[in-house]
């Protein structure tokens, strides 16, 4: 019989100390750490960087990774493309009563791994327990701390010109989950993007001084935070339909299903925007990456001006604007 | 002879600038009629006194013989009681100040006077394509700024040389103050391009060379009134697919222009009306039925029973006829896939590069770039599918005040509207909002509407869908409101206006997509009410529309959620109608189990787009509306089937609905049975009729005290087959019916509703 939750895992008592002890300590280490109510953190600089965020993902399962994976790459990427190096993680469960512990076990077990890889330390967690129905299997809040120790980037200094740069293909990430849902017979192969970009960041900032702002674009997908930035920044971005890489698996699923690639989340891409001059610098560093090998430039920074908006040159030579995503792509053919 | 009679007339319609007082002065004169006229900020006023016999004469004359560019919409006559006693018939000065009373003049084909002058080897503008006077050539498409004077327009370039000057200031000369005034050696000049912008040829040499190009079956781009033409020769089936390929329109039916009437007599039934709107000043591309002549290959409207038609508008149209080894040719608008029409050299190069094989263009500038107009007749009304050259920018005259609201329009076939007084200014056809190119000329030609007319938007009128981009611009332009208009209530309350109506009555809204209130989309649907509010009575129910957008544009997948929704065993017949296309019904089937990406719709468009995908007419549209198009070519309103497909009329929360369940089934059968094909289109078409009429008539059992005044509105309405039988049928009903005369009754006509509805609406909270 597969171990499930109880609601007594999470109150506290003997079955809370076995689950601490059993998954987490064992797999996260830092026993020490575990007797204390905090952890006590070495930090090298003053310039810190913090961020949170919360993983609800259904399936929990799917190809290229899990809940517990995302949750870590998730906020290491957040923290990476704010041009920090992330040091440390704290991860909170909020898991359904009968939950498979063994299941658990696997969602913690990558968690560790994807710290490992993004050289991250899990130094503080948190488990609740909540009755069925109360959330969809399993919730997971990490928040990550960085330092920052290269030049600031200066989205102020977004300038004409300047180069829009994805470091691979977009959708898959939006793409799998769907497959890997099941429910729409969508065969598959394609893998969720999921990675931590950590590695990327910090090599791209070495050798470049000149990029203005990196993003990952997940939910929302490139269009979104494209469309956010140029609000932000008041920036006119044109990308070109013919420059943007999508793997040919995205492009049928989205096909059939009548979405865009475009507004597909990613979950290990990273979006810049660089100086003409360094474009071929940051792409061939990129390329040494094997999640970078498909960077390729998408677009330029058309004008600067307040009421920036983002433009999609198409095939045949019209541009047509983009907005964020909205609910339901509802038709406006009539 | 004793004036014994005073009548007061008022004259609404195009009648200023238009030489129309000389006119009525000369009737006046002719009918020994006293007394004065005058323009004023909407019209023509007269006062006239004469015997009773004369003035009727008189006022008859005023309706059946006015110039050639008068348009009358209205007249109103009065008796009054106060006998001036007038001596003398005079025209008086104008009664209107500040420039919001400028009259902005349209564009029209040349004039019998000047075509013969232009034939007319002694005359100084033989052969010469640019030739116009008082009663034609080009005015709105000329015009930088107001008044409509020569220094304010394209032509302020060319100077005048004696000749021209003289009849120009000569006031008994036709050409007496005609701004584009031009000749041979003062005038633009013609000049044939290579497209790498060397100059081949000029002048008459540049005619000959085009001439010989054409018939030898090359692509031209010629630069008429509006805009650049792609033309070739249309009986060259060659040239014809080849401009097909490079343009990538496969199939849109491409327009033509005949060298001469009995020409398009040749290949079309033309019934009188057709023969008068392809004569009239507007000279727009009429639709008319093709007969059985070859003379033009199917490729240049395939499927289709109709052709677009049209005669040489321009002196140079009519000379690229003269002596040419063609009768037909390819008049395309020269607009690359998403683009506005192109009418400038220096974006012609680059945009038609592997498109065209050469350009004809000359240096006179277009400043405001216009479509062709095109319309049809069905029942011996004239009907509008593109509102455009020769009627724009033309107002419309309303009783309410409606000054400074504007409204934007919806998203396809888009068109602007302007309040100014109780006049409404309809912008041009503008067309598919989906480029960043196009809102930008939409915005140019709004703005300078809008200067021209003298008006600052107080109030925006918009459509209530989220993601019309007419919403973003909207948001982006500074005023006092913003209201938001349902789609289908524009297009109802569009056609009362068309009609002056101003009480509430029923519409039934037969159209593709409009966003409904419920967040739903709606296109066939019966409402109750005017321009202040409206009453959803009742509709057609709906089903989910797979990829959403993807589903217009692929009517297969619509067909597939249509039967799914409403057969029970329909996943077989599926698989057997579309056997290639196993794994994508079986994906589109979960879609619709998961509700994913899958807007809900009751709409005749997409009605139609299903049922011609289920008929193996069409079942990937590539240009707008094919499918439903390609469907409804297939019938003849001449013809009523004894039978149609069963549905029925159900209540759901106090809303009509009807319910497909039965037709679906029954339709599926039909092809089952393999039944004639063109059967099966005709009951279909019955079916639709008789939906609207048992829509209609339910509501009106339950509510017999309603107005049973009727209008019909909304882009399905072109088909010829539903606009005759419906209005028969609801006649013989006892239901009094309008349907769209000035307007279109697609979405071109959505932004007169719009600025009605906002008018409305503004005014009411006002008086509350
Ligand atoms: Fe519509
Ligand atoms: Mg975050
Ligand atoms: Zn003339
Ligand atoms: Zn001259």
């Amino acid at each position: 019989m597969v171990e499930k939750i109880s609601l007594a895992h999470g109150d506290g008592g003997e079955l809370a100390h076995q689950l601490i002890q059993n998954v987490f300590i064992t797999t996260f280490g830092h026993h020490d750490q575990a007797k204390l109510d905090a952890a006590i953190l070495h930090i090298p600089q003053e310039k810190l960087t913090i961020s949170t965020d919360s993983f609800v993902i259904k399936p929990t399962f799917f190809r290229g990774g899990n809940i517990g994976k995302l949750a870590i790459c998730g906020t290491v990427n957040d923290l990476a493309v704010s041009g920090a190096t992330p040091l440390y993680i704290t991860v909170a469960f909020i898991i359904e009563e009968g939950f498979s512990i063994p299941q658990l076990q696997k969602i913690v077990s990558s968690m560790a791994e994807e710290a490992k890889k993004a050289n991250v330390r899990i130094v503080s967690g948190d488990t609740k327990v909540v009755e069925r129905g109360s959330v969809d299997g399993i919730f997971i809040n990490t928040t990550g701390i960085g330092v920052i120790n290269t030049e600031e980037m200066l989205p102020k200094t977004i300038d004409k010109q300047d180069v829009i740069i994805i470091s691979g293909t977009i959708g898959d990430h939006g793409i799998s989950i769907l497959s890997a849902r099941g429910e729409l017979g969508l065969v598959t192969e394609l893998n969720s993007d999921c990675a931590s970009l950590n590695d990327l960041t910090s090599e791209v900032l070495n050798v470049s001084s000149r990029v203005k702002m990196m993003r990952d674009p997940t939910r929302g997908g490139v269009a979104t935070t494209l469309v956010e930035i140029c609000e932000d920044f008041n920036v006119t971005i044109e990308i070109n339909e013919d420059a943007l890489p999508v793997k040919e698996e995205v492009e049928g699923a989205c096909d059939i299903l009548g979405f865009d690639p475009l507004y597909l989340a990613n979950e290990g891409k990273l979006l810049l925007i660089v100086a003409k001059e360094d474009e071929e610098k940051v792409l061939a560093v990129l390329k040494k990456f094997d999640i970078g090998r498909e960077a390729t430039t998408i677009g330029r920074v058309s004008e600067v001006e307040t009421n920036g908006r983002l433009f999609l040159k198409m095939l045949l030579g019209s541009r047509r604007r983009l907005n964020r995503l909205a609910g339901m792509q509802l038709p406006r053919i009539c | 002879m004793k004036l014994d009679k005073a009548v007061k007339i008022v004259v609404k319609g195009r009648v200023q600038g238009v030489g129309f007082r000389p006119f009525v002065f000369s009737i006046a004169k002719k009918y020994s009629i006293k007394g004065t006229v005058q323009n004023n900020m909407d019209g023509v006023n007269i006062v006239a006194e004469g015997t009773a016999a004369n003035l009727h004469s008189f006022i008859e004359q005023l309706q059946n013989n006015q110039p050639r560019l008068a348009r009358i919409d209205h007249v109103q006559v009065e008796a009054t009681a106060m006998f001036e006693n007038y001596q003398t018939f005079t025209i008086i000065e104008s009664d209107r100040k500040g420039k919001s009373s400028l009259v902005i003049p349209v564009d029209a084909s040349v004039c019998p006077a000047c075509i013969a002058e232009m034939t007319d080897e002694s005359d100084f503008r033989y052969n010469y394509p640019f030739i116009n006077c008082t009663e034609c050539g080009p005015r709105y498409t000329i015009i930088k700024a107001l008044p409509y004077d020569r220094p304010f327009t394209t032509m302020e370039k060319f100077k005048m040389c004696p000749d021209c000057k003289e009849e120009y200031e000569d006031p008994l000369d036709r050409r007496h103050h005609a701004q584009p005034i031009a000749c041979p050696s003062c005038g633009p000049k013609l000049s044939l391009l290579s497209m790498e912008g060397t100059v081949v040829t000029t002048g008459e040499s540049a005619l000959e060379q085009c001439k010989c190009l054409l018939a030898k079956g090359a692509i031209v781009a010629i630069k008429g009134i509006g805009g650049f033409h792609l033309a070739c020769d249309a009986t060259n089936e060659t040239a014809v697919r080849e401009l097909r390929n490079r343009k990538k329109r496969p199939k849109r039916p491409l327009a033509v222009m005949a060298n001469e009437r009995n020409t398009i007599e040749e290949i079309t039934n033309l019934s009188e009306a057709e023969k008068h709107l392809l004569d009239s000043p507007e000279s727009p591309i009429v639709v008319v039925k093709k007969n059985n002549h070859q003379l033009i290959p199917e490729c240049v409207a395939p499927g289709m029973k109709t052709i677009g038609v049209m005669l040489p508008y321009t002196p140079l149209h009519k000379l690229l006829f003269m002596k040419a080894d063609y009768e037909v040719l390819i008049m395309t608008s020269a607009n690359p896939s998403g683009l506005p029409m192109l009418y400038q050299d220096n974006e012609i190069f680059s945009y038609l590069r592997g498109i065209a094989d050469f350009i004809l263009t000359s240096d006179r500038e277009i400043e405001h770039p216009l479509d062709d107009s095109v319309v049809q007749i069905v029942n011996n009304e004239l009907q509008f599918f593109r509102r455009a050259r020769g009627y724009v920018p033309d107002p419309f005259f309303i009783d309410t005040n409606i000054n400074g609201i504007v409204a934007l329009g919806p998203q396809q076939k888009n068109t602007f509207a302007i309040g100014r007084g109780e006049q409404i200014f309809i912008g041009p056809h503008i067309g598919d909002m989906g480029s960043v190119e196009v809102t930008d000329h939409f915005l140019h030609e709004l703005k300078h509407l809008m200067k021209w007319v003298g008006i600052k938007h107080e109030v925006i009128a918009v459509d209530k869908h989220p993601n019309y981009e007419t919403t973003s611009l909207a948001s982006e332009m500074e005023c006092n409101r913003i209201i938001k208009v349902q789609h289908h209530h524009a297009h109802h309350v569009s056609c009362m206006v068309d009609n002056q109506i101003k009480e509430a009555c029923f519409g039934i809204i037969l159209d593709g997509t409009g966003y409904g209130d419920d967040g739903n989309i709606w296109g066939f649907e019966l409402l109750y009410g005017d321009a202040l509010s409206y009453e959803r009575l009742g509709h057609m129910s709906y089903y989910p529309l797979p990829g959403g957008e993807k589903a217009v544009k692929e009517p297969w997948r619509n067909a597939i959620s249509l039967v799914l929704s409403h057969c029970e065993g329909g996943l077989c017949h599926l698989q057997k109608l579309f056997p290639y296309k196993k794994s994508e019904i079986e994906t589109i089937q979960r879609m619709l189990k998961q509700n994913l990406n899958s807007p809900l719709a009751g709409t005749c468009g997409r009605l139609f787009d299903a049922v011609s995908a289920l008929l193996k007419i069409c079942d990937i549209s590539t240009h707008d509306g094919e499918a439903a198009i390609r469907l409804s070519e297939l019938t003849d309103e001449t013809e009523w089937v004894n039978d149609y497909y069963q549905f029925s009329v159900i209540e759901n929360g106090g809303l009509l609905e009807i319910s497909l369940k039965e037709m679906v089934v029954e339709l599926l059968e039909d092809i089952q049975k393999r039944t004639e094909q063109k059967r099966i289109v005709q009951k279909f078409h019955r079916t639709i009729v008789e939906m609207c009429l048992g829509l209609l008539m339910k509501a009106f059992e339950q509510r017999p005290y309603l107005n049973k005044q009727v209008v019909l509105s909304g882009g399905s309405f072109h088909n010829r087959f539903l606009f005759y039988h419906l209005v028969r049928l609801l006649k013989e009903n006892g239901f009094e019916v309008f349907t769209h005369k000035k307007v279109p009754c697609n979405d071109g006509g959505v932004s007169l509703g719009q600025l009605v509805i906002a008018s409305a609406q503004t005014t009411n909270k006002k008086g509350e």
